[in-house]
C-alpha cells in the first residue's frame, strides 16, 4: 500500500483507512488524542475515565467511520462521540442530579454582581510555581461545575468551539449553549476568585 | 442592581464573544463608559475567561498513547495486512 503523503486531508486519511490502512487510522488518533483525552479529563476529572472515554470515542469512530459522510468536520463528529461518553460514564456511576445555575446567584447581598480577584496567566516561563497552581485552580473549578454546564464550557471555552457547533455537537438550541456558557462563566469567576483568595491567605 | 446593569448582566458573554448587533454592542459600551460596577465585572470575567482557556492545556500520557493504540489494533485487526 502506498504511503500517505506528509500533511493529508482527514477526508484523505478516512478515505484511506476505509480501504484498510492502519497507518491513516493511527494518524486521525494522533492528530486529535490530545483534545479528546483532556475533553475526558476535564468533563471526568480522573486520568483513568479520561483514557477509558478516549479509547471509548476512537473505537466507536473507528467502528462507524464507514457511515460518516462527512456534513460536519472530523473533529466535532469525534468530540460528539466523546460527549455521549462522557454522559454515559456519568449515569453509570449514578451521580448526583445535575442543577440549574441561576443568574440570582451571582447578586449579592448589596445588590451589586461582587468583587473578584482574578489572578493574571503568568506569562514568565520561569514561574512555573504560579502556573502549577493556577492551573490547579481552574482544574478544581470546573469539576465543581453542574455536569451539562460544564460539557458547553469545556467545549466552548477549552476546545474552541463555537456556539452552533457547540450546539450540533450536544444536539441542543444555540440559545442553550449562550445561556449555559454565561452561567458556567459567572460561576468560573467566583470561583476562582474563592479559591485564589483562600489560597493567598493561607 | 440597577435595570439598565442587570440588562448587561444577562448578556456579557454574548458581548465578549462578538455575538450581538453592532447597535446593542453600542449601547453597552455607552454604559459601560458611565457605570464602573459593570465595567469591573466585565474585566473580571473578561480575566477569568483567558486564564481558564491558558490553564487549561493538556496533553494524553506516553502510556496512555500505547495503551490506545494497542485497544485499537485488538479492535481492527484484519486491516492490519
Amino acid at each position: 500500500m502506498k504511503s500517505i503523503a506528509s500533511n493529508p486531508t482527514d477526508h484523505h486519511l478516512i478515505t484511506e483507512f476505509k480501504a484498510g490502512s492502519m497507518e491513516a487510522m493511527e494518524k486521525i488518533v494522533g492528530r486529535y488524542e490530545d483534545r479528546i483525552f483532556t475533553f475526558g479529563l476535564k468533563m471526568c476529572g480522573h486520568l483513568q475515565d479520561a483514557e477509558d472515554i478516549a479509547q471509548e470515542t476512537f473505537l466507536n469512530a473507528f467502528r462507524y467511520l464507514k457511515d460518516f459522510r462527512g456534513e460536519t468536520k472530523l473533529k466535532n463528529w469525534l468530540f460528539m462521540i466523546a460527549a455521549r461518553a462522557c454522559i454515559r460514564k456519568r449515569r453509570k456511576k449514578k451521580c448526583e442530579p445535575d442543577y440549574e445555575i441561576s443568574l440570582d446567584s451571582f447578586i449579592h447581598e448589596d445588590g451589586s454582581d461582587g468583587k473578584y480577584e482574578i489572578p493574571d496567566w503568568s506569562d514568565d516561563p520561569s514561574d512555573n510555581v504560579m502556573r502549577a497552581e493556577l492551573k490547579r485552580i481552574i482544574d478544581v473549578a470546573i469539576q465543581t461545575l453542574p455536569h451539562k454546564y460544564r460539557l458547553v464550557f469545556n467545549l466552548r471555552e477549552i476546545e474552541g468551539f463555537n456556539t452552533k457547533e457547540t450546539a450540533e455537537i450536544l444536539e441542543i438550541s444555540t440559545q442553550s449553549v449562550k445561556t449555559r456558557l454565561h452561567r458556567a462563566r459567572l460561576f468560573m469567576r467566583e470561583e476562582i476568585s474563592k479559591q485564589y483568595m483562600e489560597g493567598r491567605a493561607q | 442592581m440597577k435595570e439598565e446593569c442587570k440588562k448587561d448582566f444577562e448578556r456579557i458573554s454574548e458581548y465578549l464573544d462578538g455575538e450581538l448587533h453592532d447597535d446593542i454592542c453600542r449601547e453597552i459600551e455607552n454604559h459601560l463608559r458611565h457605570c464602573p460596577e459593570c465595567r469591573e465585572c466585565v474585566d473580571s470575567l473578561r480575566k477569568s475567561i483567558e486564564l481558564s482557556k491558558k490553564a487549561a492545556e493538556e496533553e494524553i500520557t506516553p502510556d496512555m498513547r500505547k495503551h490506545l493504540r494497542a485497544a485499537l489494533r485488538d479492535c481492527f485487526p484484519s486491516k492490519q495486512s
